[in-house]
């Protein structure tokens, strides 16, 4: 009886040296049910000196009026132009300007880290734009940052269609740098050089944005062709990105 | 005895890996992968504090990345596991101190860590040229920069836990 009295005593001492790390163990499972909310605010509080500057927001800004021009012209219906005019008539407060204060292009995630967050009206499930075209979309929040995940993400899958042929697929992220469309039909037409840009009946992302060019085209896959992307968005090198307000 | 972990500002030194993690610093990659910090930090402090210590740093550094880190896939559980093993390697035999012991015990750890990515995406049939190619470079730089930083981190911490001598 002694013994098994001594033994509890000494459990619970050894209880009474661990419950700080227990404490420790509590604010780090907290952290990883937010998504990392204190690390991601802290970061971006320390690194909050080293963004980039207002002079790369103008640039992009110039950038973007080049694009648009670019898929105006691109754009062959007239159905599809009065889509797109009506789109534009609100678009440019509907964009939110974010600097990218993290990036991993490499590896096994594909994310950006935003210094743009929930409390500036950011969503998860916005769409994330580039010069060049979209980038990917808001996967999480916190007050002050947002990660996003980009379109060659492992995990990405968005609705796009190529303009000339007018025929619809998944663009899938496979965790390199140029992603795979998945058409839903066999011998859909396309070949290098088509223009992919995002499906109007995609749910997920807003519609005629610019993708990418096809790169390749493989016709024997099964069950349905399936062609590489090259992304048009230069994810290496751009410093600042605009986010769709409300999502979609 | 070994107790780094009452020193509580040996403790704090964590979160360079999560800060590092998100830094990202271009001069310290490897065909654009960087280096796994999370093994570069653990080992030593394992090494010196034990497997009961080593597993718990493990765990929360697992926690710290995965809340970083997008999709389902975690670390926690191979940071844990090498937190226990290097522990259990420091506690046993006598101390590790040459560049190459500390150089092949991150390549294995890094090789395990990226194993425990990798092996899922392999059962969902999800395996591509370059996962391999991650895991490749990222085993590689890590076992590379492991003799350099690891062999500092050792240093500092066993001179914090050998104490004032009389």
């Amino acid at each position: 009886m002694q013994a098994g009295r001594g033994f509890r005593f000494g459990q619970l001492r050894s209880l009474g040296r661990l419950w700080p790390w227990l404490l420790l163990l509590v604010a780090l499972l907290g952290v990883r049910l937010s998504k990392g909310a204190p690390l991601a605010d802290a970061y971006a509080l320390l690194s909050r000196p080293f963004w980039p500057g207002s002079a790369q927001s103008e640039w992009l800004r110039s950038a973007q009026q080049i694009d648009q021009q670019s898929q105006l012209l691109q754009l062959q219906s007239d159905n599809t132009r009065l889509r797109r005019l009506l789109q534009l008539a609100g678009a440019d407060n509907s964009l939110i300007g974010a600097a990218v204060i993290s990036r991993q292009t490499s590896g096994w995630w594909h994310q950006l880290l935003i210094g743009k967050g929930s409390l500036d009206g950011v969503s998860v499930g916005a769409a994330v734009l580039a010069p060049g075209g979209l980038l990917g979309r808001v996967a999480s929040t916190t007050p002050t940052t947002a990660a996003v995940q980009l379109l060659s993400d492992d995990g990405s899958r968005v609705g796009v269609w190529v303009l000339r042929i007018r025929r619809h697929g998944l663009l899938t992220g496979l965790g390199t740098a140029r992603p795979v469309l998945r058409f839903l039909e066999k011998d859909p037409g396309v070949r290098p050089g088509d223009v992919v840009v995002t499906s109007p009946a995609s749910t997920l992302v807003p519609p005629n944005i610019t993708v990418g060019v096809v790169q390749h085209v493989d016709d024997l896959a099964v069950p349905a062709s399936e062609a590489v992307v090259q992304l048009s968005a230069p994810v290496e090198s751009v410093d600042w990105v605009q986010v769709r307000r409300g999502g979609r | 005895m070994a107790a780094l972990h009452r020193h509580s500002w040996c403790g704090a030194t964590a979160l360079m890996v999560p800060l590092l993690t998100l830094a990202a610093p271009q001069l310290l990659k490897l065909d654009g992968v960087a280096p796994a910090w999370a093994v570069l930090w653990l080992l030593p402090w394992a090494l010196v504090d034990g497997p009961v210590s080593g597993t718990v740093a493990g765990v929360a550094l697992g926690l710290a990345l995965d809340s970083l880190q997008l999709g389902p896939a975690s670390e926690l559980p191979a940071l844990a596991l090498l937190g226990w093993w290097w522990g259990r390697i420091g506690r046993q035999g006598p101390p590790i101190e040459r560049s190459f012991s500390l150089g092949l015990l991150a390549l294995l750890g890094c090789l395990l860590l990226n194993l425990s990515l990798l092996v899922p995406n392999a059962w969902r049939g999800e395996l591509g040229w370059s996962q391999l190619q991650t895991l490749l470079a990222q085993t590689l730089l890590t076992a590379l920069l492991a003799p350099m930083l690891c062999s500092l981190q050792l240093l500092l911490w066993r001179q914090q836990t050998a104490g004032p001598k009389g």
